[in-house]
């Protein structure tokens, strides 16, 4: 009964966030259309980012102690791995920190001339995509592997549409409107440059997340995941998630911040 | 033979070459498409061969087998840890092996032999300094596209960018070596993982010295733009060779990092694991890190060559400063990342030879990682000459003076450690006393480039050069040798020539200083770096002369230890016992060690370094549990 109780109030907490998250997302496109407010940006985006870390990431795992000393145990093994796991997304956050150097370095108070429609609606897509990545992890740590497997394919194609939206649409928009790779004048900034080098390298992520995704709904479907065994489920969640984190400061830095610099 | 052609480095390495052309050819392929040339100076154009490197370096991991595991797991089939060797005597280091013991002595191998290719670059164009003028390297002279002046840069920067790879791998030698020894652990967290760091230094370094046979690269090992965006072929191969390597260095260190935090033996509280696990860990959380601007700083240019993107290219709005501060941000601290271990080293062993214990435990652990923490905020101090926001000077110029503090804590240990003690002095501890004279020279010649007003002056000479060699031999080069010398024993169950270590090191240390000495001399007369000639009239002849001759004494020493390593592998005296009465688990097991280390998981029950008391031992074996049979 209980452990019904608590899967439901766990589903119930990850559409809560999820609200939350869409709330901000709102606030901050209007935030930066009404009063191009860069401090007050910042501090949306570190809001979403908490709640990202906190709440579809579980970063307070990190703080279980070990539940068997034996070192060759499922559950202290998982631990380690997960150390493992939050200390490469810590050293892959140090190439998303420095592309956001980069583009402040570079372009300042600027930003590429982009569709604000197309930027909105691929935002929404990856944090939906969140939201299903949240929702089938909670049902696998529930034991139910048939759940998992329908909010996975949800959230690969969620990922899959996040992915042919920039590379497809928005990069061919992009160089249709003249904002190609080496488009750039001193006036304007290296825009297209840092444009497809920060887009292109979170593209990637999403690319190698999409692969973990596939690898371990195809594991599910084989049967090696249970209730307390799935560290595999969490991995890629925890990844993907972390893409979605990326993003959440990718987007104001590439669409909100700033005068928009025309290609033209 | 036989054996080398079925073994994994080979199979590696045609798969590198195959994968390679597979790269090339697809670009080639496209090319011919889109209506564009298909052919450049070196047969293939650039982006051929920037993806075919690529593809070629992944090509090489998954030819080689170190993937394998990894691919069984991702389509869920389950893999087994190996309970026995599958290999024998050298094949083993030839082959993928998950023994942190074996990765160790394979990435000791290959900094070695990346040593060796590194002096000898050096050799080459330090001949051409000798005198003024150019000798044999004129512009007459041809090879690999390049004439006489130009191989020069080449062999100018690929001497430190070698070296600076050969120095990475061999601290992850030793680390490897050493620290999961060093914990009571039967390995490394991730051995999967460690094989693979290995296995990608390969392909790495075969991608940068293929830069010497395409063109080469001038900009000496920093490839600052704007030079750097226009230089031949072989500085795409320079900057994929080093992005390539920096993933080694990556998850080596993260592995360090998690093996330190979840694989100590019982009782093993963080102020008593040994000293050189503090220095390992210091360095391992730089690694880890920053490692990633370089890669990103790198992978910026090699975009812009490709892609006409204009990150640093003024004329599109970009800013080369930019690359200066992505760069310096990794590459400064990168120094740390060389000497942590090599200080770690000195401060394992001193305790070992004056037979007292360590001063000042905790202050030498927090050192390492006061070191490692005030690194991070110190990289401007390389851009004072840039043309860099002026108010920067000055905060950096204090951060930096900043790092001698920490510094400064250990040398007063090393002092303090040796005060009164009953030293004795094997080949090691020679190294490990030499090692600290040379790093005090390069540390008291620091503080000249920290200081804004004397660094415009110095920027750019021979001086800079004198003083990175010395902080660099003292910080790397000399502890690398005590630790070969002091755990060859307990790799191999031999022990490697006291004579000839001993000739090693009275030929290198004196050599040495004339070398760095001299170079500071020139340096402050007004010799340039990087530089293939000078000016007769700075009368700088005879000063050159003797540090070349110098360099040439310092190479003999390091040919002679060669021999005396190989040599001893299979002829060396026997020592199978603890030769050095260390209070060390490692050393309390017969040499060499077995494939999981210790036969029974070990316990601490006292402090690390109290040489000199009785009865006060620093770990015990604990008393064997039940029902675990043997594998």
């Amino acid at each position: 009964m209980s452990h019904s109780q608590n899967k439901s109030a766990a589903l119930m907490q990850g559409v809560i966030i999820f609200i939350y998250l869409t709330a901000l997302t709102i606030l901050e496109y209007f935030v930066a259309v009404a009063f191009d407010a860069v401090p007050l940006l910042i501090v949306v985006a570190i809001a979403k980012a908490a709640l990202v870390l906190y709440y579809f990431m579980h970063i307070y795992k990190l703080n279980e102690t070990d539940s068997d000393t034996n070192h060759d145990s499922y559950a202290y093994k998982t631990i380690t791995n997960r150390l493992g796991l939050w200390l490469f997304l810590l050293s892959d956050s140090f190439v998303f920190a420095g592309l956001l150097v980069m583009r402040s370095n570079l372009l300042g108070l600027t930003r590429p001339e982009l569709n604000q429609v197309l930027g909105l609606g691929v935002t929404a897509v990856l944090l939906i995509s969140s939201f299903f990545m949240n929702r089938g992890e909670l049902l696998m740590a529930h034991g139910d592997v048939k759940g998992f497997m329908r909010n996975t394919v949800i959230t690969f194609i969620l990922g899959l549409g996040f992915l042919l939206g920039v590379v497809l649409l928005e990069w061919r928009i992009a160089a249709h409107e003249g904002l190609t790779a080496d488009f750039g004048n001193p006036v304007t900034g290296p825009v297209g440059g840092v444009f497809y080098m920060m887009t292109g390298m979170h593209a990637f992520h999403v690319f190698t997340g999409l692969i973990f995704l596939a690898v371990v709904w195809n594991n599910a479907r084989k049967g090696l995941y249970t209730a307390e065994q799935h560290w595999g489920v969490e991995a890629a969640a925890v990844y993907w998630h972390f893409v979605d984190l990326v993003w959440i400061f990718f987007y104001p830095a590439l669409y909100l911040i700033g005068t928009a610099v025309s290609a033209h | 033979m036989k054996k080398f052609f079925t073994s994994a480095l080979f199979k590696g390495l045609v798969w590198q070459v195959i994968g390679f052309f597979i790269g090339a050819s697809l670009v080639t392929g496209i090319r011919a498409l889109m209506g564009l040339s298909t052919t450049d100076t070196f047969f293939f154009t650039e982006p051929a061969w920037v993806l075919g490197s690529f593809i070629g370096a992944i090509s090489f991991l998954v030819g080689c087998g170190v993937t394998d595991d990894w691919i069984k797991w991702a389509r869920g089939i389950e893999t087994h840890d190996e309970h026995e060797e599958h290999w024998h005597g050298w094949e083993k280091f030839i082959n993928v092996s998950f023994d942190h013991k074996v990765i160790g002595i394979q990435y000791t191998l290959i900094a070695l032999a990346l040593l060796a290719i590194g002096g000898t670059f050096a050799l080459i164009f330090r001949t051409e300094l000798a005198a003024s003028q150019l000798q044999f390297l004129t512009t007459e002279f041809q090879l690999f596209g390049q004439n006489g002046p130009q191989l020069y840069n080449t062999l100018m920067s690929l001497h430190g960018i070698v070296m600076i790879i050969s120095i990475l791998l061999g601290i992850s030698g030793i680390i490897n070596y050493a620290v999961p020894l060093l914990i009571g652990a039967a390995d490394m967290s991730f051995p999967r993982l460690n094989a693979f760091s290995y296995w990608i230094a390969v392909p790495a370094a075969v991608t940068l010295i293929s830069s010497l046979f395409l063109g080469g690269f001038d900009t000496g090992w920093t490839g600052y733009p704007p030079l750097s965006s226009r230089a031949p072929v072989g500085m795409q191969m320079f900057f994929m060779g080093v992005f390539i390597a920096g993933w080694s260095s990556i998850l080596g260190a993260l592995n360090v990092v998690v093996t330190v935090i979840r694989m100590r033996a019982k009782g093993m509280a963080a102020m008593k694991m040994p000293i050189f696990v503090w220095a390992s860990l210091a360095t391992s959380i730089i690694a880890m890190t920053a490692t990633q601007f370089i890669g990103l700083a790198f992978q910026l240019v090699m975009f812009q060559r490709l892609f006409g993107m204009g990150f640093f290219d003024p004329s599109k709005g970009g800013n080369p400063v930019l690359f200066q501060h992505l760069f310096w941000f990794y590459s400064h601290p990168a120094v740390y990342v060389f000497i942590l271990p090599g200080l770690g080293v000195i401060s394992e062993l001193l305790p070992v030879f004056v037979r007292k214990p360590l001063y000042g435990y905790r202050w030498i652990a927090m050192s390492s990682i006061g070191i490692a923490l005030v690194g991070f905020v110190v990289w401007a101090h390389h851009m004072f000459t840039s043309g860099m926001n002026e108010y920067l000077r000055v905060p950096f110029m204090y951060s930096t003076l900043l790092v001698s503090v920490p510094t400064g804590v250990k040398f007063f240990s090393w002092v303090a450690t040796m005060w009164k003690g009953k030293i004795s002095t094997p080949t090691p501890m020679l190294f490990v006393l030499g090692a600290i004279i040379v790093f005090l020279m390069g540390g008291l010649s620091g503080p000249p480039h920290a200081t804004v007003s004397t660094d415009l002056h110095l920027h750019d000479t021979y001086f800079v050069v004198g003083h990175f060699h010395d902080t660099i031999f003292g910080g790397f080069v000399f502890p690398f040798f005590a630790a070969i010398y002091y755990w060859f024993p307990k790799a191999t169950g031999r022990r490697m020539s006291e004579f000839w270590g001993k000739v090693h090191f009275w030929l290198m240390t004196p050599s040495f200083f004339v070398l760095t000495f001299g170079m500071m001399y020139v340096g402050l007369l007004g010799m340039r770096r990087r530089i293939a000639d000078y000016d007769p009239a700075l009368g700088l002849d005879t000063a050159h002369l003797v540090l070349t001759i110098g360099a040439f004494l310092i190479a003999l020493s390091v040919l002679i230890f060669f021999i005396n390593f190989f040599y001893s592998i299979k002829n060396g005296e026997k020592a199978e016992g603890n030769i050095w009465e260390s209070r060390s688990p490692e050393w309390q097991v017969p040499s060499p060690m077995s494939l999981h280390n210790y036969p029974t998981p070990i316990e601490v029950v006292g402090e690390p370094y109290d040489y000199g008391l009785k009865d006060a031992p620093y770990t015990r074996f604990a008393p064997a549990s039940k029902g675990k049979g043997k594998h």
